[in-house]
């Protein structure tokens, strides 16, 4: 396999899709919402359950911004 | 168990149908403490894959035709119930109220900045201590992260279009800067118009427009 040139990363770049590179900027900038759930257990007996809801984003993107 | 998927804020419940969502549910308006979001009851929760991002845009641009204000949630925002939504809105009616004015009868206009190297950015001299001088240069740098100067030929074109402007310049080219613009709705062509005729003033630099967007970049007030 080639290992992608700094050239070759630059073409992609340039020639993407532009409406895809917006959706992906515009709908995960701010960042995502990850939600899960873990059940910890001992001896087949299910004993606690969490319920995990996460932001992960850029530091950032949470602090808020500073008004010019 | 299903949970609710929060979409946006809306100003009104759209006067049409609200169609389906990402997951192909059955989209439902939730009026609570004044605000009105629209959501929909989904299984699992959606994955930032291509597909289901193309199919949120379009939900959000659907209810732009209906309503006059659409403020975007953060992508795989869920709650438990219709209550747990009213409790979470609940307390920030005053701010979600002002970013649903903001977006009012507005839409999104995006443009990135490409080239082979940034303009250089001004240094200016600092006085003080080495910890004055140290925050100065940091406050410095922060300011010159949101300034593009390479759109000036082009900014007395469209400030009569341009409401509001996020910037962001990046590292690495060839992309130098993504600028958003908030624009009123049905400018968009006006817009394009404009940066299309100053194409020439604009070089070295090249501009890649898009749009017109739901006002995405102007949502950080939204969940």
């Amino acid at each position: 396999m080639t290992a992608p040139t700094r050239a070759g990363a630059r073409e992609i770049l340039e020639t993407s899709d532009d409406s895809l590179l917006d959706l992906v900027d515009n709908l995960l900038n701010r960042g995502v919402m990850i939600s899960g759930e873990v059940m910890l257990g001992l001896a087949g007996v299910d004993l606690v359950y969490l319920r995990l809801q996460a932001m992960l984003c850029a530091a950032d993107r949470v602090s808020r911004r500073e008004e010019p | 168990m299903s949970r609710v998927y929060l979409y946006a804020l809306l100003s009104a419940a759209p006067s049409c149908e609200a169609g389906v969502g990402v997951c192909a549910e059955r989209l439902r308006v939730v009026a609570a403490d004044g605000l009105v979001a629209l959501v929909g009851d989904v299984a699992e929760p959606p994955e930032p894959t291509a597909v289901i991002l193309r199919a949120q845009d379009a939900v959000l641009r659907r209810l732009a035709l209906a309503v006059e204000a659409v403020l975007p949630v953060r992508f795989g925002t869920l709650v438990d119930d219709d209550t747990a939504l009213a409790e979470s809105l609940a307390g920030r009616r005053p701010q979600l109220a002002r970013a649903l004015g903001r977006v009012a009868g507005c839409e999104q206009m995006t443009l990135r900045v490409w080239g082979e190297s940034a303009p250089a950015a001004p240094v200016a001299e600092l006085d003080g201590g080495p910890g004055t001088r140290y925050l100065a240069g940091r406050r410095q740098a922060q300011a010159w992260a949101r300034r593009v100067p390479e759109l000036d030929p082009v900014r007395g074109q469209l400030e009569a279009l341009v409401r509001e402007e996020r910037a962001e310049r990046h590292d690495r080219p060839p992309l130098l800067a993504t600028v958003q613009h908030l624009i009123r709705r049905g400018t968009g062509a006006r817009y394009i118009e404009a940066i299309d005729a100053a194409r020439a003033a604009l070089r070295p630099w090249r501009v890649s427009v898009t749009g017109p967007w739901p006002a995405y970049a102007f949502a950080e007030d939204a969940a």
